[in-house]
């Protein structure tokens, strides 16, 4: 049933939140229409997601394609297409776009402009995660960064500017070398083939000389894995996520690093196999750096954002390392845990507005004895905080495992290592949940506990984080798919009778 | 048809759990306290029930598929035969208990739902240890009873003291764990399946010094919860929570799951003879460390804690020594009598109006007969004092290790000897103070009665806990290891060898009553402590050896390393980041504005062009 689909859904997905956009914008006198609208469109854009989830069948190769003339002169295409792989990042995309415009319900500082750029982060990530055409998928790329550095630097807390400033160059600096690659790979194919063209299916066939491919590769790998952050490439992460409000952070953790990983699944390895399997090695040290010196770090945090961002490292590092390890139990296992960290973080950065909101501060040893005050949204901190610890049961644990035991049978060192951040974990996890809920109420003031709207926000995710916990088949199945096509060659789909 | 008893068992208590989470706010507190007793309760019945299904090889229900992916199949299915039988009846029956024990013990507490919510969640987590039929539940189980340990622990968690237990028990345990983590993956890439069956099964195919290297791996996992040497700095600290967890969790079912694991995996772990020497060693080291760390406690609750760890001590003991059997019997008489004395000590400390200091409890138990015969009774079976349950599971444990063969075993057979001699004296220490005639402490407070008769069936079940397994020299037929034939080494020692056993073990208890007559009973008084003694009141400096050797080098470095990473990673970008700038400041002196400067570096560009032309034109 690849792409025939009768309605062109997948541009519909990309135009809805642009478009929303739009709507916002032009009600500037009217705040309460636009977060109305903005609500509606991410609902509409989750609404289709979830749709599509549930419609097509989880066979793998494309599920739905789409692709238009665009700058025909260039050989650039609109085309789009979507396996389940990128099915399930647009539907975590849609879900935690939801949640951010949800914990901003009662933004003031210019809601209309706020909303819309949060909407165009949106439309950037869902172009990232639909494009074939590598000009399509780097306009994408940059589209998500524009917004995210206005909302940073404008709506975020002190030192936003520099954060988003910090932020943007990293992100950028990466994001021109893939531009120059892009175009070399361009140029090769066209020297090579004579059709000029800009699609990931053409470009995959290229044969780049040996001496070409690692810097290629490099420059691919860069973009993305600034993006997700791996250590050293981090810098920017804590900063940018202590700083940006609560839903960019959410956005930031939750979906951005996601477009990195996905960058790499869908283009870099792809595109340069054989250079791929010779960096897998320094890639799996580079994460499981990250999941050690993060989880150290984290513990010796004092913000709960920046906790989390550095404890967001380590998570981090070990879907990399899943997908270095290269087995097909650890690829899942890797896949799985992108959605799995996607939820657990965009949790517990809901959990941090709402604790700030009450307490003006999210500072450790500023807070305390939240549980006197407000039991419910203790219960809930608990909970999460349990769901990133790996506790078994719960979600994360789920991917953790399945990335353990693939990675432990071709590199049993690599997994008794990332197991020992298991324990770096619960160390910084606890003592989170130590600072925050447990111990004495440091005065007598009472707080509002959980209220309908921010029910709202938790209950789906608490339903996930079981689901994904206790019975992960509803979306392991759909991933196994694209993790077999990954490690079959690299070739991710073949194309055949999709593009016109 | 019968099969769903045993998803019953356990689904019961999460049920009681999950509904008193949500709904613990909505009704009357009576209410949940009935829903909590009934749930454990009605698991209790279930399990009765479930008995016949635990004949032959047992009977293995499978729920639903938890994760597949590549070679690996793993799905929620219980697997009920009779180790796990054994250990799910005890487990449900003493936890009903302890729970009508709670109900009456918190009656004073404003809200409860969270108390018993946890109560009944970590009710569900133990027998999804205990039945799970296969390594990755055991391990959600094995997880989640840490985990309820965590929170009731830290149940009071106002005081910043109690929480900090809390924690500490999660991490110590968390970092055994990880043993018992690496112990799974390196199983599941031997055998290629997770299941306890098929492992054991396949057990025999694999290198002794693989199994060695697993067996030491699946001994540091079991250390963790069973608060061995050297993962048992939480368990004393853990008497921070109320004494129903203590008595629960903290003596008679958490601890003992790395007993259990151990006995689950022995058909692995009997292959390697250093493994069982090591599981023997760390049992025997632990059970005279515990008690003699008991003997010198001057708190009622941390002496107990103490002697959980002891007691845990022999079970290992005997599991080193080739007796699943024998580690069995003790749990279950163990987990009886120490549950009686961790809910008489509750009482005593009501009593006492939360009192816990031994030098001010003296007399105190002598105030209600109720509480006096059970505590005794108790007290004896701790001690080993002939003919009662304690008397008889010890003495089985001595027996194996002493003909388990090899000198290296007589050794550790001694020492079991030495810590047995030091238990009868802290449990007469511990009566003579608590029974004792003097009385300084006035009676403040009246017990309710639902306090005092869950002791009655377990001052029964520990007194007569010896006719579980009595051997033959009493009459008795082994009931027990019968029931275990499958997975145990049957032993048959001498008669005289028996008899011999026994004569020791009882003249040793008779030595210290004697001692302890002469020493307490005139002066229960706690006399000022002795170097020795405060060695051992401080648990051997075990915590402060933590502290200096783990925990201060870690948060130094977790500090080291912040500092790295923003001090010198971020230096780093940040000098590259003013490289770029100071370069540009540079760059910009040369738009000057000046048309004479411009004019010169046109004229010298052009010179240079020129001068490059020639060149190209001479060549040519």
């Amino acid at each position: 049933m690849t792409g025939n689909c009768p309605l062109p859904l997948l541009t519909l997905l990309l135009t809805l939140p642009v478009g929303t956009a739009a709507l916002c914008l032009l009600c500037k006198q009217r705040p309460t229409a636009a977060r109305g609208l903005a609500l509606a469109g991410s609902l509409a854009v989750l609404l289709i997601a979830i749709g599509c989830f549930i419609l097509l069948p989880t066979e793998p190769g494309w599920l739905l394609l789409e692709d238009y003339r665009w700058i025909t002169a260039l050989g650039i295409r609109f085309s789009l297409g979507i396996d389940s792989l990128a099915l399930m990042m647009i539907l975590l995309t849609a879900f935690l776009s939801v949640l951010a415009i949800g914990l901003s319900w009662n933004e003031d500082d210019r809601p209309p402009t706020y909303f819309a750029l949060l909407l165009l982060v949106e439309a950037g990530v869902l172009g990232v995660f639909m494009a074939l055409d590598l000009v399509l998928f780097y306009i994408s790329w940059e589209l998500m960064l524009i917004p995210l550095f206005f909302l940073i630097g404008i709506w975020g807390q002190r030192g936003g500017i520099a954060a988003a400033m910090k932020f943007f160059l990293f992100s950028l600096a990466g994001s021109l070398l893939m531009l120059l690659a892009i175009i070399a790979l361009y140029v090769l194919h066209g020297q090579q083939s004579g059709d000029y063209s800009f699609a990931l299916s053409a470009l995959q066939h290229t044969a780049v000389p040996t001496g070409l491919a690692p810097w290629l590769f490099a420059a691919f790998a860069l973009a993305f894995l600034i993006k997700v952050p791996l250590v050293p490439l981090h810098s920017w992460q804590a900063d940018a996520y202590s700083t940006a409000p609560a839903a960019c952070s959410l956005l930031l953790a939750g979906v951005l690093a996601k477009t990195g990983i996905y960058g790499l699944i869908r283009f870099a390895l792809p595109l340069f196999p054989d250079t791929a399997q010779t960096a897998l090695p320094l890639l799996a040290v580079l994460a499981l750096a990250g999941v050690l010196y993060g989880g150290w770090i984290a513990s010796a945090q004092r913000d709960l954002k920046r906790l989390v961002a550095y404890s967001s490292l380590a998570h981090l590092g070990f879907i990399l390392l899943g997908l270095s390890a290269w087995t097909t139990t650890a690829v899942e296992g890797a896949l799985l845990q992108m959605v799995n960290h996607g939820l657990t973080t965009a949790a517990l950065f809901i959990l941090i507005a709402l604790i700030e909101k009450r307490a003006g501060s999210r500072q450790l040893d500023e807070l305390g004895g939240l549980w006197v005050r407000v039991p419910r949204l203790s219960a809930m901190l608990l909970f999460f905080a349990l769901a990133a610890l790996g506790l078994p049961g719960l979600n994360n644990f789920v991917g953790e495992i399945l990335i353990l035991i693939g990675t432990f049978s071709v590199q049993p060192l690599w997994a008794v290592l990332a197991a020992c951040g298991l324990l770096l974990a619960a160390i910084y996890i606890l003592r989170l949940l130590q600072g925050v809920i447990w111990g004495p109420a440091h005065d007598e003031l009472s707080w509002p506990d959980l209220v309908l709207q921010e029910w709202l926000l938790l209950v789906p995710l608490v339903l996930l984080v079981l689901w994904l916990g206790l019975h992960p088949e509803t979306f392991l199945e759909p991933l196994r798919g694209p993790a077999q096509q990954l490690l079959n060659g690299a070739a991710p789909l073949s194309l055949s009778g999709g593009l016109p | 048809m019968n099969d769903v008893l045993i998803g019953l068992i356990v689904l019961l208590p999460l049920c009681g759990a999950g509904l008193i989470m949500l709904g613990g706010g909505c009704w009357p507190r009576r209410v949940t306290e009935l829903l909590a007793v009934l749930a454990v309760a009605s698991a209790t019945v279930a399990s009765a029930l479930a008995w016949p299904l635990a004949s032959g090889d047992g009977t293995t229900l499978e729920l639903f598929s938890w994760l597949q992916s590549g070679p690996l199949q793993v799905s929620f299915a219980f697997h009920y035969d009779r180790l796990a039988a054994c250990m799910c009846l005890m487990v449900t029956g003493v936890a009903t208990l302890i729970h009508i024990y709670a109900v009456a013990y918190l009656h004073k507490e404003p809200a409860v739902s969270r108390f018993f919510a946890l109560l009944n969640l970590f009710v569900f987590a133990m027998l999804t240890l205990l039945l799970a039929d296969n390594l990755l539940l055991l391990l959600l189980g094995w997880e989640g009873v840490g985990f309820c340990s965590y929170a009731l622990i830290g149940y009071w968690y106002q005081k910043d003291a109690n929480a900090s237990a809390g924690r500490k028990a999660f991490l110590v345990t968390r970092s055994a764990d990880l043993f018992l983590l690496i112990a799974i993956l390196w199983l599941f890439k031997l055998t290629g399946t997770l299941n306890l069956e098929a492992i054991n099964a396949q057990a025999a195919t694999l290198p002794v010094a693989t199994v060695t290297a697993l067996g030491l791996l699946l001994l540091a996992g079991a250390c963790g919860k069973s608060a061995q040497l050297p993962f048992m700095t939480w368990l004393p600290d853990a008497m921070a929570g109320p004494t129903p967890v203590s008595a629960l969790i903290h003596a008679a079912t958490m601890v003992t799951a790395g007993v259990y694991l151990l006995c689950r995996l022995f058909p692995l772990l009997s292959l390697s003879s250093t493994a069982m020497a090591a599981v023997a060693t760390v049992g025997a080291i632990t059970a005279l460390y515990g008690a003699a760390c008991a003997l010198a406690q001057r708190d009622l609750k941390r002496l107990l804690a103490y002697s959980t760890m002891s007691q845990v001590g022999y079970m290992f003991l005997a599991v080193g020594a080739g007796t699943v059997s024998g580690a069995l019997f003790h749990l279950l008489v163990h987990a009886f009598f120490k549950a009686l004395l961790f809910m008489a000590a509750g009482c005593v400390i009501h009593l006492a109006d939360g009192e816990q200091q031994l030098a001010y409890l003296q007399g105190v138990a002598r105030r209600h007969p109720l509480l006096l015969w059970p505590l005794l009774a108790g007290g004896l079976c701790l001690a080993g004092v002939p003919l009662t349950g304690g008397f008889f599971s010890k003495d089985a444990i001595l027996m194996a290790t002493f003909t388990a063969g090899g000198q290296y075993f007589q050794i550790l057979g001694g020492l079991g000897l030495l810590a047995a001699l030091l238990t009868a004296l802290y449990s007469f220490r511990l009566l003579y103070v608590l029974c004792g005639r003097r009385q300084l402490a006035p009676i403040a407070h009246k017990l309710p009665i639902s306090m005092l008769w869950p002791l009655l069936p377990l001052a029964l079940l520990g007194l007569g806990g010896g006719l579980l397994n009595l051997p033959p020299m009493w009459g008795g037929n082994l009931r027990l290891q019968q029931l275990l034939e499958t997975i145990d080494v049957n032993l048959h020692p001498h008669l005289s060898a028996e008899l011999v056993m026994a004569a020791t073990a009882a003249l040793l208890v008779l030595t210290a009553w004697l001692w302890s007559r002469h020493r307490y009973w005139r002066c229960p008084a706690l006399r000022p402590a002795g170097r020795m003694e405060a060695f051992f009141l401080r648990g051997g400096e075990a915590d402060r050896w933590q502290e200096e050797l783990l925990q201060r080098p870690f948060r130094t470095l977790a500090t080291a390393w912040r500092q790295f990473d923003e001090e010198f990673l971020g230096g780093l970008y940040r000098g590259a980041a003013l490289l770029c700038l100071q370069s540009g400041q540079q760059l910009r002196r040369l738009t000057s504005g000046r048309l004479s400067h411009y004019l010169t570096a046109m004229a010298l560009g052009l010179s240079v062009l020129l001068g490059w032309l020639l060149l190209q034109l001479l060549q040519s």
